[in-house]
């Protein structure tokens, strides 16, 4: 079987890379005797810090689930999850509420905003729920690399898709989280636009060293992510590093191919 | 059959969120069938009790009224010889001299008085075999001589009577004591009268003082004769003996009815009006809901247009959703209502007044009523947002959010509002500044209504600014919660405007009510300190007879003492007008007791010999001018000629167009038997004796506990708390409409949760506390209470404020704004916007974050 935490198999980069999350012996199952359905069965997974990691997976193959759970959005039947040396999985909702308020980003695939609020307002909430002040100059820079500097002042009805989750991914950085979780944050947008968001969230890993994990279901999504992690039926069945679209394309289709003749 | 299908589908998946509108209709119709089952269940009470103690045919004096004592306290009465005359007429089975009295009161020998503290009659009599119909002696014997008393079982009852106890009765002819010899039970509801029965001798003797009176006859009909040929027998045999008033069992009954039943209008009109209230709020509950759930199923309509439903068919199935909520709930609201009319005969019950259920009347028109008016209602009330359904284009099932607010029609109505609102206000002013009370009372009538309707347009448009003010003072203190509460509440105008209207109405009745009661305890003590110069008063529900009035002149300490009596008269003023008219006889000390302004003469030359005094508005009336003769032709006794001494200043309240004289004056005219008890008497101590006369005085009544005496400030007090009582009353009822208003803001917080419920997740997941998430819906609800409460306050006080101006012509002259019940009121909705965002916020806190962000 193969799991996720011996990295770097293919020798990686070279460089050490410290763990930003990790899940241990993770399972998460719906319902109870016969019609028990498993989603995550013992996985493993560690998240590289300064990285980004794209989950991947054909449709319940558990990759949502785990992303909510290391997320701290979901609970697990069994196992643990660490955030840094947080472990998750033991705490109420009253400290989990405040573990994603104040260390991790979410970029959900729609509805990211709330309408009442302005994009600038929508940016800082985290920070404005948590009775923090904003790093001023961090938000400068934030603001300015998703550019944009211009809109803050307009409510997301007033904005495009693409901008909408400019916003999102905006106020997913602008708290400085450990980690930022994006749910299929380009599912809604089309190609152009999508690729606007994968690159501010490609250069933020690069230029801003952040640690983002992204479930995707788009090869030229994935591409984006410095290591794709495949999920099948609710176990890690394959991993690959720096992938290109073609690469990630043509793994799939072996997934299916197999999936198919067993 | 497919429309009927989809709406029945959708109001059982929305069953939740049309709970609390059905609730609200379900309240407003059981108010109406309440209050029409409870008024009819009393009249069916009286009714049997009216047609039950009525004998075949009853024989009484000309001018006799039941429940109507004349002026001089004693019944009008008709002499024996009637008695054998009727007894004469053909078909007469058996014919009885009746003794009644109404104008009594029965004290035990602790001086307790024994009536109904409900207003309830006291009613003494002589033992009949007619009051077989209606009573059975359950224990002792029927009274036999002067010293024996039968009592009432329910008195008994009440006041823990037993056999050989001594009652004392006190009638206008003096008082007498008997022993208890019996117990009669009612075989029918007795609604509350405590009865004593005596026999026929001492009855005559105590109650009218005189021997071979009676006040009726009640005549039987032998076998086979009918009540109206009894009659005509019995009105042909009293020819020429006298003038006397015959009625058939029915014609009798239907008299004592009469007075009943307008009373009872009174109650039901009164409660139908509040249910009414409680209607008008619901609307904008039922509205809200429909609008609500139309924007939520913007692309379920969308796609409905999209396959193929026309408009009509649309608009048609919200409705059809509408019918059945009110079918639902006016069902509901129909038992409910016998519920509540059970329910308040049991209070009446503790209050002192028996109703039984064995009378309960459900007429078929009372559900029929309640059905109709709630699903009639209801449907209206949706017919707004069913509009709104139909103009969903198909393309909404391929949009995102619902559909963009009108602009225009905003402005349109904001427009249509401030006309409203500034024709309101408008009339109010001019209400305000009227001459004459009843031309006042009809534009102050329209200016509430066209206020209360401009308000309620410009609601939504008011809500932005207010919402801003109200977090601007109260939600900076909460942070980013404060600011979520805020938006949200301002998001949908339209909505935060309905549902803060609905609790608007109720409030602004409430603030209007307790600025004129307010104003009304304030003007009358202003006048009290100014004009009333006497320091105690005594009055009571009976007419002060002799007895007591001699108690009152024999106590010591007392200066002087004034009675005080009204007389009925003829006037006749030079200008040769007549009319029917009450003069107010008192002594001469009077014009101490109460200083009265005049405008011309001197009003103590009005006590004069053959003197009076005139109000000012019946002077400017009738051109009469000091010095001119008004001719008064007295009751029962002679007609004088009276020359006018004086002019009173009628801009008062007290004593206002009280024409005075002395009861010297009046007693040259009025025959010494005629000559009514007082009314009222005023007791003015010694100086420095004011304490121990009042404690004095309060002695000397011991034995009379239907008459109080009271000092200037208890006086006041009794006259506030009485003006408080029926405030607190009037406020209980509006609180059904209150209740509607705040079901109305937990549906929409509960339906807007719903609504958000993708926020709610939103908001969970990037960090928002369970608390923080509660206490944002709780403030939300807060803010849109106090838009309500604010709204309803300032035009409440200024409805309140215009009847003031105008009810100063009727002596209403001071404003007293009642600050701590208005502030009371605004900060105790603040804690009602708490209370109904309870289930609401402890929902939104319990959303699963994951279901949240997972829904559609």
């Amino acid at each position: 079987m193969t799991s996720a935490v011996t990295i770097p198999r293919h020798g990686g980069t070279g460089e050490r890379t410290a763990v930003a999350a990790r899940a241990r012996q993770v399972v998460k199952a719906y319902g109870s005797g016969e019609t028990r359905v498993v989603a995550l069965d013992r996985v493993d997974v560690d998240i590289a810090r300064g990285r980004f990691t794209a989950i991947m997976g054909p449709s319940g193959s558990g990759k949502s689930t785990l992303m909510h759970c290391l997320a701290g959005l979901d609970t697990v039947s069994s196992g643990q999850i660490f955030l840094d040396e947080t472990e998750i999985t033991k705490l109420k909702d009253k400290k989990l509420t405040q573990l994603r308020r104040d260390r991790i980003g979410f970029i959900f695939q729609a509805f990211n905003l709330l309408p009442t609020l302005s994009a600038l307002e929508n940016i800082t909430l985290p920070m404005d729920i948590a009775g923090r002040r904003p790093d001023k100059a961090w938000l400068a820079q934030v603001v300015e690399t998703v550019g944009l500097a211009s809109r803050l002042k307009h409510r997301p009805n007033q904005l495009s898709g693409g901008q909408q989750q400019r916003v999102a991914v905006a106020r997913a950085l602008a708290a400085r989280p450990e980690i930022i979780f994006g749910d299929e944050p380009t599912g809604n947008l089309d190609s152009r636009a999508g690729a606007e968001v994968l690159g501010f969230l490609r250069r933020s890993v690069d230029e801003l060293g952040q640690t983002i994990v992204m479930v995707t279901h788009d090869p030229v999504a994935a591409s984006y992510a410095d290591r794709v992690l495949y999920l099948a039926d609710g176990r890690i069945v394959d991993e690959m590093l720096r992938p290109t679209a073609d690469a990630v394309l043509d793994r799939m289709k072996d997934f299916d191919a197999r999936g198919r003749t067993s | 059959m497919t429309v009927l299908k989809t709406s029945m589908r959708n109001f059982f998946a929305h069953k939740g969120r049309m709970a609390l509108s059905a609730v609200a209709v379900l309240l407003s119709v059981a108010f109406v069938c309440g209050t029409l089952v409870f008024t009819d269940t009393m009249n069916t009470t009286f009714d049997k009790l009216f047609a039950t103690t009525a004998a075949d045919v009853t024989v009484s004096p000309k001018a006799a009224k039941v429940d109507d004592t004349p002026q001089n306290g004693k019944p009008e009465s008709l002499p024996a010889s009637a008695v054998e005359r009727a007894r004469q007429a053909e078909g007469v089975e058996s014919a009885e001299g009746v003794v009644n009295s109404l104008n009594v009161t029965v004290v035990d020998s602790d001086n307790e008085n024994m009536g109904s503290s409900t207003g309830a009659p006291t009613i003494a009599s002589n033992w009949t075999k007619n009051d077989l119909r209606s009573m059975e002696i359950t224990a002792g014997h029927a009274p036999r001589g002067p010293t024996e008393v039968m009592v009432d079982a329910d008195t008994a009852d009440k006041h823990h009577l037993k056999m050989g106890d001594e009652l004392r009765t006190i009638a206008v002819t003096g008082d007498f004591k008997a022993k208890i010899v019996g117990i009669a039970t009612f075989k029918i509801t007795n609604p509350g009268a405590a009865v004593v029965y005596f026999d026929r001798a001492t009855a005559q003797r105590e109650l009218l003082g005189a021997e071979d009176r009676f006040t009726q006859i009640n005549v039987t009909a032998a076998a086979g004769v009918s009540d109206a040929r009894l009659k005509q027998n019995v009105s042909t045999e009293l020819t020429g003996a006298g003038a006397f008033k015959v009625q058939t069992q029915k014609e009798f009954a239907d008299e004592g009815r009469e007075g009943v039943g307008e009373f009872m209008d009174v109650i039901k009109y009164a409660m139908l009006g509040f249910a009414g209230i409680a209607f008008l709020v619901g609307i904008f509950l039922i509205i809200n809901t429909f609008s609500m759930l139309v924007a939520q199923r913007t692309r379920e309509i969308g796609l409905m247009r999209a396959i193929g439903s026309s408009r009509k068919q649309v608009n048609r199935s919200v409705l059809v959703e509408a019918l059945l909520l009110g079918v639902v709930g006016s069902v509901l609201g129909v038992a409910a209502g016998v519920g509540i009319a059970i329910g308040l005969m049991k209070l009446m019950s503790m209050a002192g007044m028996n109703l039984s259920t064995d009378d309960l009347t459900v007429k078929a028109a009372t559900p029929v009523i309640g059905l109709v008016l709630g699903i009639v209602v209801t449907v209206l009330a949706a017919y707004l947002p069913a509009r709104r359904a139909g103009k969903v284009s198909p393309m909404a099932a391929l949009r995102d959010a619902g559909t963009p607010a009108d602009g225009k029609a905003g402005w349109i109505r904001g427009l249509i509002g401030l006309v409203l609102t500034g024709a309101g206000g408008a009339a109010l002013f001019t209400a305000a500044g009227a001459d004459k009370a009843s031309d006042g009372a009809s534009m102050l009538g329209i200016g509430v209504v066209l206020s209360l309707i401009g308000f309620v347009i410009i609601g939504p448009l008011l809500a932005g600014g207010v919402v801003r003010v109200i977090s601007a003072v109260l939600l900076r203190a909460f942070g980013p919660v404060g600011r979520l509460a805020e938006r949200n509440a301002l998001r949908n105008p339209r909505r935060t405007g309905a549902t803060g209207a609905a609790l608007m109405i109720g409030l602004a009745l409430v603030a209007c009510l307790s600025v004129v009661g307010s104003s009304m305890v304030a003007s009358a003590t202003e006048e009290l300190d100014r004009s009333v110069g006497t320091d105690f008063i005594v009055q009571g529900n009976q007419r002060i007879v002799p007895q007591a009035q001699q108690a009152i002149e024999d106590t010591p300490g007392l200066e002087h003492v004034t009675s005080y009596k009204m007389v009925e008269a003829k006037l006749t003023s030079p200008d040769g007008r007549t009319e029917d008219s009450d003069v107010t006889a008192a002594d001469p000390t009077y014009a101490s007791d109460l200083r009265r302004e005049t405008v011309a003469g001197d009003l103590s030359a009005a006590y004069g010999k053959d003197a009076m005094s005139v109000g000012s508005d019946y002077a400017e009336e009738h051109g009469v001018k000091v010095g001119d003769t008004m001719t008064v032709a007295f009751k029962g006794g002679r007609t004088a000629k009276l020359k006018v001494a004086a002019v009173t200043d009628d801009d008062v309240a007290i004593d206002k167009g009280s024409r005075y004289l002395s009861i010297a004056t009046m007693e040259r005219y009025v025959p010494a038997d005629k000559v009514p008890p007082n009314d009222i008497m005023f007791a003015t101590a010694k100086d420095g004796q004011e304490k121990t006369a009042y404690a004095a005085l309060k002695k000397s009544l011991d034995a009379y506990p239907q008459y109080q005496v009271r000092d200037q400030t208890d006086y006041k007090q009794e006259l506030k708390d009485q003006i408080g009582q029926l405030l607190n009353m009037v406020y209980g009822l509006l609180a059904l409409a209150i209740v509607v208003a705040v079901l109305g803001v937990v549906n929409t917080l509960a339906l807007s949760v719903v609504e958000r419920t993708r926020e709610i997740g939103l908001m969970r997941a990037i960090g928002l506390s369970r608390r923080q998430m509660r206490r944002m819906i709780r403030l939300e609800s807060v803010v849109i209470a106090l838009f309500g409460a604010l709204l309803g306050l300032g035009l409440g006080m200024g409805w309140g404020a215009t009847a003031q101006k105008l009810l100063a012509l009727e002596g209403l002259k001071v404003l007293d704004i009642p600050w701590p019940t208005i502030i009371a009121v605004f900060v105790g909705s603040a804690f009602v916007g708490l209370f109904a965002a309870l289930v609401p916020a402890f929902r939104a806190g319990r959303m699963n974050v994951l279901n949240a962000i997972a829904t559609e």
